[in-house]
């Protein structure tokens, strides 16, 4: 039985879309919602948690229907029995760790004893064992964060909700925390609904992405899938770093397709084809600017896709840096380790040689 | 030249504070004295009644901010946080202190109120034959009902940003943990108002023990004697300043003491702050049937807070005279009979003129002032301007009679003892604090390199002083002004002692006028003071563009 079903849950804020038909099964594990801020997911996720009322569709949990608008079923939020976790972590200042912690246990009319073995059990699992007489305000972001953290995990919930936990804190302790967070969960074993803005942070915490934009569900499987064959050209621009260019499918070779782009001066790349492609087709092409290479002097026969242009700048950026690179009439940034031939090649406006292997290329058709 | 004008201004300030003080260790009457020794504090701890007096300043000025406080928070729980309907009613509120003088506000209560002739006890006479009367002004739980409601607007105003920028994650993070939402509002929502709430009632305490009007014209009466009512009556009855100064020493003792725990919940409060600062939609919460209790308190707090008030006090000033009989009569028996008297009352056409001119001048130099010593402060390189700060800060913890009784003992045997530049003095001194504070908060929020971009440019002072600071400060200015303006037009607890035969001040003479019992005169000449702030805010609100909250 899946954890979380919704169901065709839509919403609006006056015209606005919030939430569009969105629809998706999630079995068990760690599921993330990636998507630019407005995109919905916090609305998607606050629908589940019955802080939302959506306008149409419903939401399951673990079998158990939650919300329904249809059916007239509207679970209040303080009967789900799940677990959230604000962004700004909402502990209550007027209380000590122990009693953020101890707030719902107390309501499960616990006796007193098992209150406490519980708080202190959940707080030395996120390791704030003797913490539990400071106040919120009395401890560190990433000290809140981990009080926010206990306090859903005390109550054993089966699913818990996570606003994007990590974004108040600072870049070093956010690379920290979400390793430590998803070792956490998968040490409790239940499952989590992850929402966050950043894309590492969902490939790395998760076993499953589904990426959002204008209230729609844009695709949705395992992080891997996400990044190597994006299904939709915004999935494309937001993950990774990448070139989209338009293109028409010129001829299908078995598992490769000829793609003809007249911003690269009409050039034809070899492609992984996608599936039902046909020749003629209207399609975008993706290309990862991360795994392009770069030459002043040309590349061997065997090379995919080379193609010459010209170099207008570059950026240092350290350990890596970018190449502005114009190819016909599209500029191309490949961003490139310090190993890379180019950088020694003085001076800017020289020729330069790209290879774009073809793993580095997605072809999207047009709907 | 900033220094100066701070020098004489602090000086203004610092000498009747330290005259109150001084003479409070001396005896020998009008201006000989006779050395230091304790005799009037002997006097004031060997009053037998000096326990009772110390309660009954305590139950008055606690039971009048506990009331005040606590259904101000009520409405602004209400009016920030549910559905119920006619909240407008409500929102009005800020507004009601600046319209409605303290001194009216106790007339029209003892019109309802008074044992024998009050309106409420009438009634109840003639329609349910209770022949004792059942309500009394002039008890202590009458005090506190009038000076109470009159602590609601801040109470009100207090709480309402904090129930208006409640971060609502904090409410939904407890829904999760199962809370249902009576148990949330309990646990979660009105806990974290309590510091605010704590403010507002120690603020409200404060005004309670410095309040003027309602301990004199309700407490003596009824013989229950506060600190502020003694102090008054050792100066107005048997003008012993000694003992009005040891008097006043106590009761800025116990000031300082109400002060210093206002400092300590605002720390209180600051344990409670958290990652703020978003702007939060707060959610309003549908109460249901609950809707229509609370919009009958609403409704009722509109009718006994403010209704009633204005309309008794309407009706007074049109009926011949008051009494019961004559007053349900109306309107019937109406006239202007009660205008024509007032008017042609020499008393209180001067008074009216004076208070009208002296409150105008006094706002536009008190602001000034204010504006230079802050500038002075923050601004200049001048050393030791810090105890400008202190000073200018100091009257907060005298009662405005206190510092009265100082200016009176400064000024006896000089010209200008009964002269209107007493008068002012004294509005300058007890209004300072609010100039000042009001101009260096500011002043320290503009970015200093503005002024030092000015000094480079090669700017003097004065250059800065009226092209940089004073522009900049505009805003705040205008505020400082109306209210300063509002607060000294109806001011009786500086003027009462320092007015005399031509020399009048018009609230004073309200004041007067109900002492002695012309009730119908006194609420006409209210409802003319009524009428001349609904214009001063109509032309704030509507040619200056401003927005009336504390």
């Amino acid at each position: 039985m899946s954890i979380l079903n919704v169901a065709g849950v839509s919403k609006f804020y006056k015209d606005v879309k919030a939430l569009d038909d969105v629809t998706f099964e999630f079995e068990k594990g760690i599921i993330s919602f990636l998507g630019p801020s407005g995109c919905g997911k916090t609305t998607l996720l606050r629908s589940i948690a019955g802080l939302e009322v959506p306008d149409s569709g419903s939401i399951a949990i673990a079998g158990k229907v939650q919300t329904s608008i249809s059916g007239g079923i509207l679970v209040p939020p303080y009967a789900r029995e799940i677990g959230f976790v604000f962004q700004n972590y909402a502990l209550w200042p007027h209380m000590t760790v122990f009693n953020n912690v101890a707030f719902g246990l107390k309501l499960r009319k616990k006796s007193a004893d098992e209150v406490k073995r519980k708080v202190l059990s959940a707080l030395e699992l996120v390791g704030l064992q003797g913490r539990e007489q400071r106040f919120p305000s009395q401890l560190s972001g990433g000290q809140q964060q981990r009080v926010a953290l206990a306090r859903s995990l005390a109550l054993e919930p089966r699913l818990i909700l996570l606003d994007e936990p990590l974004s108040n804190l600072d870049a070093k302790l956010r690379e920290e925390m979400r390793v430590e967070l998803k070792k956490l969960i998968k040490q409790v074993g239940i499952s989590a609904l992850y929402v966050t803005h950043d894309q590492e942070e969902a490939f790395t915490i998760s076993d499953a992405v589904v990426v959002m934009d204008a209230g729609r569900i844009l695709q949705y499987g395992a992080p891997d899938e996400i990044y190597n064959r994006p299904a939709h050209p915004f999935v494309a621009s937001f993950v990774g770093h990448s070139a989209l260019v338009d293109g028409r499918v010129v001829r299908i070779e078995g598992e490769s397709c000829l793609v003809n782009i007249p911003e690269f001066n009409g050039a034809n790349l070899v492609s992984p084809a996608p599936r039902s492609a046909a020749a003629g087709d209207i399609c975008k092409v993706v290309i990862r600017t991360t795994e392009v290479k770069l030459s002043p002097d040309g590349f061997p026969e065997s090379a995919d896709n080379v193609l010459e242009g010209m170099m207008m700048s570059r950026e240092y950026r350290g350990g890596l840096t970018d190449h502005r690179i114009q190819i016909g009439s599209k500029e191309l940034v490949v961003t490139s380790h310090k190993f890379c031939p180019m950088i020694r090649v003085n001076g800017d406006g020289g020729k330069t040689f790209v290879s774009i292997d073809r793993s580095a290329i997605s072809v999207i058709l047009a709907q | 030249m900033p220094l100066v004008v701070s020098a004489i201004a602090a000086a203004a300030i610092i000498t009747p504070v330290l005259v109150v003080i001084w003479r409070s260790f001396t005896t020998g009457r009008l201006g000989f004295n006779v050395g230091l020794h304790l005799t009037n504090y002997l006097r004031v701890f060997g009053d037998k009644d000096i326990m009772a007096m110390l309660g009954n300043s305590v139950v008055y000025a606690g039971g009048s901010a506990l009331l005040g406080t606590g259904v101000g928070a009520l409405l602004a729980w209400i009016v920030a946080r549910t559905n119920t309907p006619g909240k407008t009613l409500v929102e009005l509120l800020p507004l009601y202190p600046i319209l409605m003088p303290p001194i009216m506000k106790n007339i029209a209560w003892i019109l309802l109120l008074a044992p024998r002739s009050g309106i409420l006890n009438g009634m109840m006479q003639q329609f349910f034959g209770i022949e004792t009367p059942i309500f009394n002004a002039f008890s202590m739980s009458g005090m506190i009902w009038v000076f109470g409601l009159a602590c609601v607007p801040l109470g009100y105003l207090f709480l309402l940003p904090v129930f208006l920028s409640f971060d609502p994650s904090l409410e939904e993070s407890a829904y999760i943990a199962g809370s249902k939402p009576v148990h949330t509002m309990l646990k979660i929502t009105f806990p974290l108002a309590v510091p605010a709430f704590l403010s507002a009632f120690v603020l409200n305490f404060l005004r309670g023990l410095r309040s003027f009007e309602t301990p004199v014209l309700q407490g003596t009466p009824g013989n229950i004697k506060v600190f502020v009512s003694r102090v008054y009556d050792s100066m107005a009855l048997e003008f012993n300043t000694g003992l009005a100064t040891a008097y006043s020493v106590v009761l800025v003792a116990l000031s300082v003491i109400t002060l210093y725990f206002y400092v300590r919940s605002t720390r209180f409060s600051e344990r409670y702050a958290t990652i703020t600062g978003k702007g939060y939609r707060v959610k309003v919460i549908d109460i249901g049937p609950w809707k229509y209790l609370t919009f009958f308190l609403v409704f009722i707090y509109f009718l006994v807070g403010i209704a009633i008030p204005f309309i008794v006090l309407i009706v007074v000033s049109m009926i011949p005279y008051f009494d019961y009989d004559t007053f349900m009569k109306f309107p019937t028996n109406a006239v202007l009979t009660n205008y024509y008297t007032v008017m042609r009352h020499p008393s209180f056409v001067t008074g009216f003129y004076n208070s009208l001119v002296l409150s105008v001048t006094i706002a536009l130099v008190t602001v000034m002032a204010g504006i230079v010593m802050a500038f002075t402060i923050y601004r200049t390189r001048a050393s030791g301007t810090k105890i400008f700060e202190f000073i200018g800060t100091l009257p907060l913890a005298f009662p405005p009679l206190v510092l009265s009784v100082g200016l009176v003992i400064i000024f006896l045997g000089t010209p200008l003892y009964n002269s209107l530049w007493a008068l002012g003095i004294g509005l300058f001194v007890a209004y300072f604090p609010y100039a000042f504070r009001n101009a260096s908060g500011s002043i320290v929020n503009i970015h200093k390199e503005l002024d030092e971009a000015a000094w480079v440019h090669g700017a003097r002072w004065r250059h800065v002083f009226f092209k940089i600071t004073l522009p900049i400060l505009k805003p705040s200015v205008g505020g400082a002004l109306f209210y300063i303006f509002i607060e000294a037009i109806r001011n009786v607890d500086v003027a009462v002692l320092l007015t005399s035969p031509g020399k009048e001040y018009g609230p004073v003479t309200l004041f007067e006028y109900f002492r002695v019992g012309q009730w119908a005169e006194a609420a006409a000449g209210g409802v003319i003071y009524l009428v001349v702030l609904i214009a001063a805010v109509s032309v704030a609100k509507f040619a200056f563009k401003m927005k009336f909250s504390l």
